[in-house]
């Protein structure tokens, strides 16, 4: 039997988050939960271990940067690999987000085999 | 030769002169017989030797000879594997050549379904909205984290069709772009022709309000009733691709019914009309 991933994706904007699970439903045995925000991603959290998790960076109520701190502090999630996602112009949250422990970044307009391609590579998946 | 009485035979030769030389005769005779025989068998011996020779050169010769049919068995074997490994070589060149190619078709159709799925959910991120401006803020997400537009505006036409006022914009100045007289240029040309405008700048991040990326007619019932502006992109857009020329054409014929169904549905106080307006629909 094929090994099952599972990804969390944080993300305020509805049209973001389906376009994300839409991407990220071509990565075979992949399960997706949305999360609203980076309070709702710790809730989430709280009760399960991710192999990978996504989340944008400007979000209300708490932000990105605030969620990767806390996920990094966390000692059950403290090695799942994190993908922020940026615009081009916020370099400094980027760097940001990188020091505070993020493994990896992707730039708006998010396409689709970008995001597949930077999770099968944190998945190690071929 | 004398007899036993001493006399003399006929011959005048004494009797001792020829036994010597018949001694002599048969030493001679004796020596050479003895001299022949050697001879004999050392002919003999060179000859077994010759024999022994020829034999062995005959023993190289047979294995020589079926060394040579070995070496001509494996030459063929040789040239029979050669044979198969060209074929194997172009069975495998053929392959490769497949394999290039289905991974080709494989990536055009993870890129095709990729773009199919934006367009899905522009489509239903625009249709599922309720209210103008849940519709308008749809639409602005969509222009910005879709096709990376940094400056845009969205117009309506006025009521007396003079003027296009924008109802939305994103990193211009409101009040600069919030009337625009139906005249020249890009934005009213577009709205006459109803036909996709593309600016001539190579790099679409450095549109202006005097020459836009892009301007999209927004269609209603076969009508142009406004247009979406996108004066620049993000500076990491620097050009439209083929999946942005399918928004385009999705935003143009479904931004404008998606921003009139809201405004409708507001204005009837989100109700949903009974099944008899549906069942007597003539229109």
């Amino acid at each position: 039997m094929a090994a099952e991933y599972s990804c969390l994706i944080v993300e305020d904007s509805p049209m973001m988050r389906q376009l994300l699970v839409f991407a990220l439903a071509r990565v075979k045995n992949l399960r997706v939960t949305e999360a609203d925000d980076g309070v709702d991603g710790l809730r989430k959290l709280a009760s399960t271990k991710y192999d990978v998790i996504i989340t944008d960076i400007n979000m209300p109520i708490m932000d990105g940067l605030k969620l990767v701190k806390r996920v990094r502090s966390d000692p059950v999630h403290k090695d799942t690999p994190i993908i922020i996602i940026t615009t081009e112009g916020s370099q400094e949250d980027r760097q940001r987000a990188l020091q505070l422990g993020a493994n990896a970044y992707i730039t708006k307009p998010i396409q689709a085999p970008q995001v597949i391609a930077k999770v099968k590579e944190l998945l190690k998946i071929d | 030769m004398a007899d036993k009485g001493g006399r003399t035979h006929q011959s005048d030769v004494p009797v001792d002169d020829l036994k010597k030389e018949r001694d002599a005769f048969i030493q001679q005779f004796f020596r050479k017989g003895a001299q022949l025989t050697e001879e004999l068998l050392r002919e003999n011996e060179r000859l077994r030797d010759k024999v022994s020779e020829v034999e062995s050169e005959n023993g190289k010769l047979v294995a020589h000879l079926a060394s040579d049919t070995a070496i001509r068995d494996l030459i063929r074997k040789i040239e029979d594997l050669e044979t198969e490994k060209q074929d194997l070589l172009k069975r495998h060149a053929r392959v490769e050549a497949d394999t290039t190619r289905i991974d080709v078709d494989y990536r055009e159709i993870e890129g095709e379904l990729a773009n199919l799925a934006n367009l899905y959910v522009a489509s239903t991120q625009l249709h599922s909205a309720r209210t103008v401006r849940t519709c308008i803020r749809n639409l602005k997400e969509l222009l910005a984290q879709f096709l990376g537009a940094a400056e845009f505006a969205v117009y309506m036409v006025s009521d007396d069709k003079t003027e296009l006022l924008a109802i939305a914009s994103e990193g211009v100045n409101p009040d600069a772009i919030a009337r625009i007289p139906i005249a020249d240029g890009p934005l009213s040309d577009t709205f006459r022709s109803g036909r996709l405008y593309t600016g001539t700048a190579a790099d679409t991040s450095k549109g202006s309000f005097a020459d836009p990326a892009a301007v999209v007619p927004m269609q209603l019932d076969g009508r142009t009733v406004g247009i979406i502006a996108i004066f620049g992109t993000l500076t990491q857009k620097t050009e439209f691709i083929h999946v942005d020329n399918e928004l385009f054409k999705l935003l143009g014929a479904q931004a404008a019914p998606a921003l009139v169904n809201a405004r409708l549905f507001a204005d009837a106080g989100r109700k949903v009309p009974g099944v008899q307006a549906f069942l007597a629909a003539e229109d």
